[in-house]
C-alpha cells in the first residue's frame, strides 16, 4: 500500500515539474509567436516538427495588444517566442517576464526576433519624438506581409529554431525550401496580376502596407490617420479628400480594426471606395495562411485600381 | 584677289576665337577631373569608413537576439546560449556581459527611461478643509503635483532585469516637493521550475490595485478600504517576493510568498525581519472567450504592528473585461476587492469606573472594507465609470462610504484628463486634524491630469 501511494506522489511530482521523460522525448518543439503572421511562416519552416500558437489574432491591433495572463501560460509551456521586433510587438516584454520562463528572456536561445537583416522603410532620418505620433524611430515595423521578405524572415526562423533543435535543421531547411518554391510560383502569378496596375496611388488609414506597396511599384499618398497612431482632425481630412480628389485617388486601405465608417466616409466625399484588407493573417475570411493574406491582398487591389 | 584677303581675314578673326574656345574646354574638363578625382577620393574615405565599421562589426559579439547556431565546441560557459535553466555553476562562472559597459557607442544607454507625471485639484467643503477629512488629507481646495515618477529599468545581465523608480511629489498643502526612492529591486528571471524572484523596495503584489501606481490606477485616488487599512500609499515593503506559475494546469494561476520587514506603520509597523510580514498571493485568470476575460485572486499578507501585536489582512480581488474583437479598448471593465482585517489590541478597562484605566486586557478587532467598480468606454478616447465604497475602521469603531462617478478623457496614449465627483458619508464625526472642523459628509470634485514621457511598459491585464 505505502509503495503504491510512493508511486502515485513520484508521478505527480513528475507531471507537476514537467518532466516526464516519455512524452518529452516525442514531443514537438513548442513555439509561440506574437502575431499571426509568423505562426504561419513558421509552421511552414517547422512543419510537422513544431507545435506553433500565436499570442494575438489577426483582427487586432498588434500596436495596442493587451497583455493577458493567458499569454503567459502560453509563453510559459513554449520553447521559443518569435517577434516581430521594431517595437511593434514591445508588450510582448511584459508577457514573457510574466511568463516565468527562463528560456525566454532577452539574451535567451528561445527568443527569436525576425527583424534581422530586413531592409527597413520608412526609418526616420531626423530626430523623433511622440509630437510625430506612434513613431517607430528604427524604421516602420509592418514588413511581414511583404512576401519578397519571407525569404529572410523564414532564415531568420529557420536559425532561431535550429539553436534549439540542432539535429531538425535539415528538415527545417527542406520546409523552408519547399515553402520558397511554393511562394516563388504565386510570385509571378501576383506578379503578373499587379502589372497592369502598377504605378497605381492608394490612401491608406494606418502606414501598415508601405512594404507591400512598394513591392508592387504602388504608391502610397497620403494617410487618413493624421499621424501614426493618432486619430485624424477635421482638417487634416478635409486636406486629404482634397489631394485624393486632385490625384483621382479611387483606392482607401483600411484594417478590420480601425475606423471602417470613417474610412467610407472619406472615400466617399473623395470620389474613392474604401476597401478591408488582411493586415494581418486571419484579419479577414480567405486570409487564413500567408500566402492566403497575401493572395487576398492582390487580389483586393488588382481589382480596386483597374 | 579681294576674295582672298575676305578669307585670310576671316581666318584671322575665327582662329583667336576657337583657339580661346577650345582653352575654354579644357578649363572646364580640368575642374571636372578635379572634381571627379575629389569625389573619388570621398567615396574611397567612404569606402575604407564603412570596411572598418564591417570589421568592427564582425569583430564584436552578435547581439543577444541573434545568437549564431552553436558551434560544435561550444560548451557551457556560454549559459544564456543554453536550452535548459542555467545550473548553479553557470550562475557562479564570471560571465561575458561584464564586458557589456565597454561595447555601446557614445551616449548610448542600455536601459530604458521614463517619466509620468500626475497632478490632481481637488475642491470640497470648508468645515473639510479644516478637519483635513478630504481624500487628500492636508491638500484640500489645492491643485498639487501628487506624483511626479522617474523610472529607470531594463536587462542587469542576461539572468536578471532592475527597475528603479524615484518620485517626488507634494504631501501638504504649500510643503515642499519630497523626494524619495518609489520602488527598487532586481527580478531574477533565470530561475528553474517556473519562478522567479523579486528583491528589493516593491509594491506588493497584495490584491489587484495596490501593485497599480497611482498614475495608472482607473481612479483619481486610490480605493478607500486601501486607504484605511494600509495607508494613502497602500503596502510598499523591501524584502523579497517569489512567484511560480505551474505548466500543467489548463488556466493561468500564479502563487506567490513573500517576505518583508513590515514597515507600514498602518497595517504592520514592526519592521525586523526577526518577525517579519509574511505574504501569499494566489491568481487565477480564465480566458472566458476571445472577448472576455476574469481574473480572480486572494492574498493574505500576516505580521506584527509596532506594539508587538499580530496584523493579518486576507484579500480577494475580481476583475472581469469584455472588449468587443478587434476593438481598441475594453468596452466594459468590472472589478471588486475587499479586505479582512484581524487584529490583536488593547482594551483599557476601568473596572469602577471612577475614570482611571486600571488595565489593559488583550482584545482583537475585525474589520472588513470592500469596494465594487465599473467602467464603460464605449469611445477610444472617452471612459465612463463609478465606484463605490464601504470599509469599517481597523482601529475604531464606525464606517464610512463613498461613491465616485467619472469621466476620462483620453487624448492619446500618453496624455489622460479625469474629472470626478466622490461623496463620502461617514458614521460619525471625523476631525483627524484636531482644528474643531468635522469631515463625517465628506463632497469632492476631483480633477487628474497625467502623462507620461518616454518608455513605459505595458499594463498586464
Amino acid at each position: 500500500m505505502s509503495h503504491r501511494v510512493g508511486t502515485v506522489i513520484l508521478v505527480a511530482m513528475a507531471i507537476a515539474s514537467g518532466t516526464v521523460p516519455a512524452s518529452e522525448a516525442a514531443r514537438k518543439l513548442r513555439v509561440v509567436a506574437t502575431i499571426p503572421d509568423l505562426k504561419s511562416l513558421t509552421e511552414a519552416v517547422g512543419g510537422e516538427l513544431v507545435e506553433v500558437d500565436s499570442l494575438t489574432r489577426g483582427t487586432q491591433n498588434f500596436h495596442e495588444a493587451e497583455v493577458r495572463p493567458s499569454m503567459m501560460l502560453k509563453l510559459r509551456r513554449a520553447d521559443a517566442v518569435i517577434e516581430n521586433g521594431l517595437d511593434l510587438d514591445a508588450w510582448a516584454d511584459v508577457a514573457i517576464e510574466g511568463s516565468n520562463n527562463p528560456n525566454l528572456m532577452r539574451g535567451a536561445r528561445g527568443r527569436i526576433e525576425i527583424s534581422r537583416g530586413i531592409e527597413l522603410l520608412e526609418v526616420p532620418t531626423s530626430r523623433v519624438d511622440r509630437s510625430m505620433g506612434d513613431v517607430h524611430p528604427r524604421g516602420n515595423p509592418h514588413f511581414s506581409l511583404d512576401p519578397g521578405l519571407a525569404p529572410i524572415i523564414t532564415q531568420n526562423i529557420l536559425d532561431g529554431l535550429a539553436r534549439i533543435a540542432p539535429e531538425n535543421r535539415a528538415a527545417f531547411e527542406q520546409n523552408r525550401k519547399a515553402f520558397l518554391a511554393q511562394l516563388d510560383q504565386r510570385m509571378a502569378e501576383w506578379t503578373k496580376l499587379m502589372e497592369p496596375v502598377k504605378g497605381g496611388k492608394v490612401v491608406v488609414y494606418h502606414p501598415d502596407m508601405i512594404y507591400f506597396l512598394t513591392r508592387f511599384g504602388l504608391a502610397q499618398v497620403g494617410m487618413i490617420e493624421d499621424r501614426p497612431g493618432i486619430p485624424p482632425s477635421p482638417q487634416h481630412l478635409v486636406s486629404l479628400i482634397r489631394v485624393m480628389k486632385e490625384d483621382k485617388i479611387k483606392v482607401v486601405l483600411v484594417e478590420p480594426w480601425n475606423d471602417i465608417k470613417l474610412a467610407n466616409r472619406v472615400a466617399e466625399e473623395a470620389g474613392a471606395k474604401a476597401f478591408v484588407f488582411a493586415s494581418s493573417v486571419g484579419a479577414v475570411k480567405g486570409a487564413e495562411n500567408y500566402l492566403g493574406a497575401i493572395d487576398y491582398n492582390i487580389r483586393t487591389l488588382a481589382k480596386a485600381l483597374q | 584677289m579681294r576674295a582672298f584677303v575676305v578669307a585670310l581675314t576671316c581666318c584671322m578673326a575665327v582662329t583667336p576665337a576657337t583657339a580661346l574656345a577650345q582653352s575654354s574646354d579644357a578649363d572646364a574638363l580640368r575642374r571636372e577631373l578635379q572634381e571627379l578625382r575629389r569625389q573619388h577620393e570621398e567615396a574611397q574615405k567612404t569606402i575604407d569608413a564603412l570596411g572598418e565599421r564591417l570589421k568592427r562589426l564582425e569583430s564584436a559579439p552578435p547581439p543577444a537576439t541573434a545568437a549564431p547556431p552553436p558551434s560544435p565546441g561550444q560548451t557551457r560557459s556560454d549559459p544564456a546560449a543554453q536550452t535548459g535553466p542555467p545550473s548553479t555553476t553557470d550562475l557562479l562562472r564570471p560571465r561575458q556581459p561584464f564586458g557589456l559597459s565597454q561595447q555601446r557607442g557614445a551616449g548610448q544607454l542600455l536601459f530604458d527611461m521614463g517619466v509620468a507625471a500626475d497632478f490632481v485639484a481637488n475642491f470640497t467643503q470648508h468645515n473639510v478643509q479644516k478637519a483635513e477629512g478630504g481624500t487628500f488629507a492636508g491638500q484640500e481646495n489645492t491643485f498639487f503635483p501628487r506624483e511626479l515618477e522617474l523610472s529607470l529599468f531594463g536587462q542587469i545581465d542576461p539572468f536578471a532585469s532592475g527597475l528603479v523608480r524615484i518620485e517626488a511629489g507634494q504631501s501638504r498643502r504649500g510643503g515642499d516637493i519630497d523626494v524619495s526612492l518609489a520602488e527598487g529591486f532586481l527580478t531574477l528571471l533565470a530561475l528553474p521550475y517556473g519562478t522567479q524572484a523579486k528583491l528589493g523596495t516593491m509594491r506588493n503584489r497584495f490584491g489587484w490595485s495596490n501593485n497599480v501606481h497611482e498614475h495608472d490606477l482607473p481612479w483619481v485616488d486610490r480605493p478607500d478600504v486601501y486607504r484605511v487599512f494600509l495607508g494613502d500609499e497602500g503596502l510598499r515593503e523591501s524584502g523579497v517576493e517569489a512567484t511560480w506559475v505551474p505548466d500543467f494546469l489548463p488556466f493561468y494561476l500564479e502563487v506567490l510568498g513573500g517576505l518583508f520587514n513590515g514597515d507600514n506603520e498602518t497595517a504592520f509597523g514592526r519592521g525586523v525581519l526577526t518577525h517579519p510580514l509574511v505574504t501569499a498571493r494566489v491568481r487565477a485568470f480564465f480566458e472566458l472567450s476571445d472577448t472576455q476575460a476574469l481574473q480572480v485572486g486572494v492574498s493574505l499578507a500576516n505580521g506584527e504592528t509596532g506594539e508587538r501585536r499580530a496584523s493579518r489582512l486576507v484579500g480577494y480581488d475580481v476583475k472581469y473585461k469584455f472588449r468587443p474583437d478587434g476593438w481598441l479598448h475594453p468596452l466594459l471593465t468590472l472589478g471588486s476587492e475587499g479586505i479582512y482585517s484581524m487584529r490583536r489590541t488593547a482594551r483599557d478597562v476601568d473596572i469602577d469606573q471612577d475614570g482611571v484605566i486600571d488595565f489593559s486586557e488583550k482584545s482583537h478587532r475585525d474589520s472588513f472594507g470592500w469596494y465594487g467598480w465599473a467602467e464603460v468606454q464605449p469611445w477610444r478616447r472617452w471612459g465612463f465609470g463609478a465606484r463605490y465604497d464601504s470599509t469599517q475602521y481597523p482601529d475604531a469603531p464606525g464606517w464610512q462610504w463613498a461613491v465616485e462617478p467619472y469621466v476620462s478623457f483620453f487624448p492619446s496614449e500618453f496624455l489622460r484628463f479625469r474629472l470626478a465627483y466622490k461623496h463620502t458619508d461617514r458614521q460619525q464625526r471625523f476631525d483627524p486634524s484636531g482644528n474643531g472642523g468635522s469631515a463625517r459628509i465628506v463632497d469632492e470634485l476631483l480633477f487628474q491630469a497625467t502623462f507620461i514621457l518616454g518608455a513605459h511598459p505595458a499594463h498586464p491585464f
